[in-house]
């Protein structure tokens, strides 16, 4: 038996600070602890405020999900005002997400994930080269790239909503703005320069020729099938994944929840993905079977998180956030909850989202090899060819109807509501109790948070904890594993609103 | 000899490093180039190891390396009881390492209003403040008198999150050697010296007093729905956001959010008023001539405006 070691390993290039602490046996981690490493208390910054007030605030959680925070937020008053959505205020609600998502997935894949193919530790990998000639910071050619492209498909979201970030255009009852036929023609003409990019350099064909590939078979024969294929920034990942053997690391919990992505309007010519009013179904998935997502099967567990309360489970209804630093004890060790559904840990993000529409390639990979960093990896860079095409058409539909864009709600009093999306992370929802025209609680679960989730009260680590214990460390000096297990799930550290760290190597 | 530049992210969201991306002209990459900044450190752009930034961090404490410019992202975060282990680094309290580093630079750039004034948490437990300014208080995290290696104070470019134009003009001015003229609250007059109302394409419903009770409309929303155009200071309506448009256009009220006491404790999307007139008025006002220019303006407004037939 050898010795084992403990070790912290501090990551930069996600949103926030994080860091995991590692217990090594020899070359294995034997256990993993992730704690963040920032406590902003917004939950307790909305209490006592306005009752629109969550749609200014909330945005500021994250520089990068703002939209799907404003969704979020506005979905939560929609249903405290009971407030009637028209179809064009849910498709530029839509879109404006969709905007965001594109330049996440981009922005992530090449400007946090990749950059670790340029680790020393690859140095004598046949694609080294080509990865310091791709992504290197600021230099690389597909950094670059990335930058220009998807700064520009922002430009939708403040066409259509005034600025991105921290916009707050969605309001219960639809969104202020009334878009004209010249800004839609505008969003198109964006749009359509997207598209055109991420198929040149990202896919190296066309979305519609991605989205013939069903099987991991398939992804064989795709990546070989022509040169720009092989040499597409997808094609290259294919390589580097398949070297650095991404495919046999970070299986994590296998329990994946997606809320649902993209509200259906009412009469849309988009055909749904599933059956439910999503245009992604939602769905909560587990040993390979999809069950209905119910948000009250959705509790947040404090008893490894730094907060006090009697009880040590609660419905985010129930949820109260009171900060309780006691330094280093025993149980205690970060201050991010741990969200289970119906009990269990749950995965969310590209991967869950594919994994609850039973996509025919990642059900496929996922069956023959496990969740892996690789095909969460890959979820995540190739979702832009499932959804540019219903931004489009549901750009087309506003155009083509003269509806509003928002109907006035009722005054907001009392009540309580929730709001559920899908941010570029997976699975976000807000909830929120309104007293006397006032805001009396504010929950927020963001993505991160289930993925960075701590142990359980049962001893049931988070996703990404599982992901890292039992994985073998080729060098113990440069655990570059555990940066791509970690990075494959987009840490946002600034969106787990309840984050602190606590120091507890010997 | 090329400029050394460190960012630090402290309390925030990284809102104002995801602004910086927006830029056009020049984009982040070019603007590294033309002015020859060497980035000791950016979150989302430093591929460093823990080990290699700790002695960057070391060399700069230290004086081995030359700090140029400061740039801070966030709140100085103090809570709890002022420990500041809310937002630790290393297991010491980031606040320290702000303090270390501050010491050290010959600029400081406070980049949005989290770090020029505390911002979000700047009333709540978490103890934000701004580096030199709490709220509309002089002081903040590094006090009053504090004066950089280069002798200037904090410089403050505040905004929810800053625009990115600014980011960059004012590195671009440090760059070369000639600081921006710095007005109230130390914040750069070339694009604080400006009112969010200022290039409103609502202006003439304004001007007429044509004002929106509910959402969705095309007048103006300073009389009931809480826009704060009139009375701060921002680029928004002359620079645009995006290159494309700003809140005030699309219908959003402005929220204010590069004073220093933003977010307000009391509610968005609503206006205080005396009497139906706005508490607060534009700046340099004074109420008695402003309820008799508004009476008069609405009489005579156009039917045009009043039908809303004017496309903004």
């Amino acid at each position: 038996m050898s010795a084992r070691k403990k070790v912290v390993v501090p990551l930069n290039r996600v949103e926030g600070d994080l860091k995991v602490h590692l217990e090594y046996d020899g070359n294995k981690i034997y256990d993993a602890f992730s704690a963040g490493t920032m406590y902003r208390g917004f939950e307790n910054i909305m209490k006592e405020r306005g009752p629109l007030d969550g749609l200014v605030i909330t945005p500021r959680i994250c520089g990068i999900c703002t939209t799907s925070h404003l969704y979020a937020a506005a979905k939560a008053l929609d249903m405290i005002s009971q407030a009637v959505v028209p179809d064009n205020a849910t498709r530029v609600r839509n879109i404006t997400l969709i905007a965001e998502q594109l330049q996440n997935d981009v922005r992530h894949h090449t400007m946090q994930f990749m950059v670790d193919a340029t680790n020393p530790v690859y140095e004598n990998a046949p694609f080294y080269e080509e990865a310091i000639e791709r992504y290197t910071p600021i230099r690389g050619s597909s950094i670059v790239s990335a930058i220009q492209s998807t700064k520009r498909v922002l430009e939708i979201v403040s066409i259509l909503g005034g600025q991105w970030p921290h916009s707050s255009f969605m309001v219960p009852g639809g969104v202020v703005s009334v878009p004209g036929a010249n800004d839609i023609m505008q969003c198109k003409y964006v749009l359509r320069r997207f598209k055109s990019w991420y198929e040149k350099q990202i896919l190296g064909c066309t979305c519609e020729e991605w989205n013939q590939v069903q099987s991991a078979r398939d992804l064989e024969d795709w990546l070989e099938s022509s040169p720009s294929r092989y040499s597409s920034d997808l094609g290259f990942y294919l390589r580097f994944g398949r070297e650095a053997g991404l495919d046999r690391l970070g299986k994590g919990t296998e329990n994946f929840i997606s809320y649902g992505f993209l509200d259906m309007p009412r009469k849309t010519g988009v055909k749904s993905l599933g059956s439910t009013g999503y245009y992604f179904p939602a769905g909560f998935v587990s040993s390979g079977m999809v069950r209905q997502v119910n948000q009250h099967e959705i509790k947040e567990d404090i008893s490894h998180s730094w907060f006090t309360n009697d009880e040590t489970e609660l419905h985010p209804y129930e949820g109260v956030t009171i900060p309780y630093a006691t330094g280093s004890e025993g149980r205690r060790y970060s201050w991010a909850k741990a969200p289970r559904y119906d009990g269990h840990p749950a995965e969310t993000g590209p991967l869950a989202q594919m994994m609850a529409l039973q996509h025919p390639l990642f059900t496929d990979m996922v069956n023959q090899s496990a969740p892996s960093v690789f095909s969460r990896q890959l979820a995540r860079i190739v979702r832009p060819a499932l959804t540019i095409s219903v931004m489009d058409q549901w750009l087309d539909e506003i155009a083509e109807t003269d509806e509003p864009f928002f109907t006035p709600y009722n005054d907001i009093k009392n009540g309580q509501g929730h709001g559920m999306v899908e941010a570029p992370r997976g699975s976000l929802g807000h909830w929120v109790i309104i007293e006397d025209g006032r805001i009396k609680r504010y929950q927020v679960i963001s993505p991160t948070t289930w993925n960075a989730s701590p142990r359980d009260a049962n001893g049931q680590l988070g996703p990404w904890e599982r992901a890292l214990a039992g994985t073998a460390i080729k060098n113990p000096n440069a655990p570059i594993e555990v940066d791509h297990i970690v990075r494959s799930f987009d840490p946002c550290l600034v969106c787990t609103v309840h984050c602190a760290d606590l120091r507890w190597e010997v | 000899m090329s400029l050394n530049l460190f960012w630090l992210q402290c309390g925030g969201c990284g809102g104002d490093t995801w602004s910086l991306f927006n830029a056009s002209s020049p984009n982040v990459v070019d603007f590294l180039e033309a002015q020859d900044i060497n980035v000791l450190w950016h979150p989302s752009l430093s591929v460093q190891s823990h080990e290699e930034h700790r002695e960057t961090i070391r060399r700069v404490t230290e004086g081995r390396e030359r700090l140029d410019v400061l740039c801070v992202e966030g709140s100085v975060i103090r809570g709890p009881g002022g420990t500041g282990m809310y937002d630790d680094f290393d297991g010491s309290p980031k606040k320290d390492l702000v303090y270390a580093l501050a010491a050290q630079a010959k600029h400081i750039v406070a980049v949005g209003t989290c770090a020029s004034f505390g911002g979000i948490g700047a009333d709540g437990e978490i103890e934000a403040t701004g580096l030199q300014f709490h709220k509309h208080e002089p002081g903040g995290f590094l006090g009053e008198d504090f004066v950089s290696g280069g002798g200037r104070p904090v410089i403050n470019i505040p905004g929810c999150p800053c625009h990115c134009d600014v980011i960059i003009g004012t590195l671009s001015a440090i760059a070369q050697g000639t600081p921006p003229e710095l007005g109230d609250y130390n914040m750069p007059l070339e694009w604080f010296g400006v009112m969010v109302h200022q290039g409103c394409t609502r202006n003439e419903y304004h001007e007429y007093r044509v004002e929106e009770k509910r959402m969705g409309e095309k007048g103006c929303l300073f009389f009931y729905l809480g826009c704060h155009g009139p009375l701060v200071h921002g680029v928004c309506n002359k620079l645009l956001w995006n290159g494309r448009s700003s809140k005030t256009r699309v219908g959003v009220p402005c929220f204010g959010c590069t004073r220093p006491d933003f977010p307000q404790l009391y509610p968005f999307f609503e206006t205080r008023n005396i009497e139906g007139i706005p508490l607060e008025l534009p700046e340099g006002m004074d109420r008695a001539h402003y309820m008799a220019y508004k009476g008069m303006a609405a009489a005579a407004a156009p039917a045009r405006l009043k039908k809303r037939k004017t496309r903004i």
